[in-house]
């Protein structure tokens, strides 16, 4: 007989921020102290952004623009960069033990795991994803899907996704602060060759439901287990109540300044290939995101193969040149060679300001 | 500096299960994490430590860190309180990559009493037995991974 594992869904209506992530924290508390098998929840949320734990949210986000708009921010628990939400994003959380059989080890292995789950969950619907380590999935250099983690209670760990069914990149250049924000039009562009959507790729409207549906019919192949239909019991809407009382409704969380200093640069080179520019966001001593744009001949998928060799990786010359290297292939920016890639980030860095 | 399956491990230092080490010198404890946590982990970005003069116990969650968007845990290996803090780490998280035993230092516990430091140590992974420990930690990876292939 296949296991048994608990899921939350919820098709009726999208969440508050603060409901949202609090029920998320509960699950792998839940597994841990309440003995609990995994949970999976899957939902929507209200028109939203969440940043990551350790972001500065002040740098992230420009929180006049979420305010006219009327668009929720928050902070999740688990790791990374901005994440927009809403009624047509898939919200995912799973709370599960990291000793789980069958889920890899490790932190490049558990999101390589669940992955493998969304990339079957997206094939059901007619779409060829792949795993983009280390974070990311992707669909013909696009970027669909975004996971983050965060281990939490004793070995049990959360986990979350956005799956984008469509979205509104007007939306995302108007609320977040990101360097190609500066450059409006150049921002939409740089963005559209980067993100794609499910809708997008099939041409059709899926429903949101559907793709929650496939989402579980994956998770029921890929680990031998079924589902059952559940909602939190007494202990865990206790436990989601005090998150939501004690983090997501308090400025002390969604404000918190542990966070790294955030910064942004922009470097131009004028090369062989043509004019390189950079767009660059660090956090601490490290890249959160880079942007290869300028006049040289190249394909958005080998730029969008260099920017995520590089995001959440050291700035320091020998780390950048090293990670790019890992990618490189013989004229993937026509002109263009390693060290002069190198040369063209580090004068963004240099050329970096406090946000 | 021993080095086992690619990993080093100097012998000198106490192990915690959640790979956090320990460097003692009577009750002064220097903590940070193996090479084998940061070569798993990749590019450390982003460490929170706790306050100086808080009291940790053995086996309890003190810190997190961040690599990539992964928050893992940093486990004190001892109880005692919290004296020194790596300040360097607040501008360069990858000392914790680049030298994890020397100027990846994450802090400094300074344990109450001598005996029952030692009686704590014996908890940990040391000597003869941290071989067997990376054997476990690489066999648990390969066995998961060949599972799911």
């Amino acid at each position: 007989m296949s296991k048994e594992w608990r899921l939350f869904k919820n098709l009726t209506r999208s969440v508050s921020t603060a409901e949202g992530l609090a029920v998320d924290d509960t699950l792998p508390q839940s597994v841990a102290h309440h003995n609990s098998p995994p949970i999976l929840h899957l939902y929507t949320f209200v028109p939203s952004v969440n940043v990551g734990k350790y972001q500065d949210i002040e740098a992230a986000l420009r929180i006049d623009r979420c305010k006219a708009r009327g668009i929720e921010y928050n902070r999740r628990s688990t790791g990374g960069g901005t994440v927009i939400m809403g009624p047509e994003i898939v919200a995912l959380g799973l709370g599960i033990n990291v000793d789980y059989p069958g889920l890899k080890k490790g932190v490049g292995g558990v999101f390589e795991s669940l992955s493998r789950v969304l990339i079957r969950a997206l094939h059901a619907v007619g779409i060829e994803a792949y795993f983009q380590p280390k974070n990311d999935l992707e669909v013909n250099g696009k970027k669909i899907a975004g996971l983050s983690a965060a281990s939490e209670a004793d070995t049990c760990l959360l986990f979350h996704t956005s799956l984008l069914v469509d979205f509104d990149i007007a939306l995302m250049t108007d609320i977040m602060n990101t360097p190609v924000i500066k450059l409006a039009d150049k921002g939409y562009n740089c963005f559209s060759q980067r993100m794609t959507t499910v809708r997008n790729e099939l041409g059709r409207n899926l429903s949101v439901a559907e793709m929650i549906e496939a989402i579980q019919t994956a998770f029921e192949s890929e680990f031998a287990i079924r589902f059952k239909e559940d909602s939190p019991d007494e202990w865990e809407e206790k436990t989601i109540r005090r998150f939501i009382e004690e983090r997501y409704t308090k400025d002390e969380w969604i404000f918190s300044h542990r966070h790294p200093r955030a910064r942004m640069g922009v470097g131009q080179l004028k090369t062989q290939g043509g004019l390189l520019e950079i767009y660059l966001s660090l956090s601490g001593g490290s890249i959160e995101n880079v942007l290869v744009t300028g006049d040289f001949f190249s394909t958005s998928e080998d730029l969008h193969k260099i920017e995520n060799a590089l995001k959440w990786t050291s700035a320091r010359k020998e780390s950048i040149e090293k990670n790019i290297a890992s990618v490189w292939h013989d004229e993937m920016i026509y002109g263009v060679d390693v060290s002069t890639l190198t040369d063209a980030i580090l004068l963004a860095k240099q050329n970096q300001v406090r946000l | 500096m021993a080095e086992i399956k690619g990993y080093n491990m100097p012998d000198e230092l106490y192990y915690h299960e959640e790979h956090s080490w320990a460097r003692v010198e009577g009750t002064k404890v220097t903590v940070g994490m193996t090479d084998m946590f940061q070569k798993e982990a990749g590019d450390i970005v982003f460490v929170d430590l706790p306050e100086e003069e808080d009291d940790v116990s053995q086996g309890e969650t003190c810190g997190k860190i961040q690599s990539r968007k992964w928050i893992g845990k940093l486990v004190a290996p001892v109880s005692g309180e919290i004296t020194e803090i790596n300040e360097e780490l607040e501008e360069d998280t990858s000392l914790i990559n680049s030298d994890p035993y020397g100027e990846g230092w994450i802090l400094v516990i300074e344990a109450e009493d001598e005996d029952d430091l030692q009686s704590q140590l014996g908890n940990l992974i040391h000597g003869d037995a941290v071989p067997a420990f990376v054997d476990q930690e690489i066999a648990r990876t390969e066995e998961e991974r060949a599972k799911a292939e």
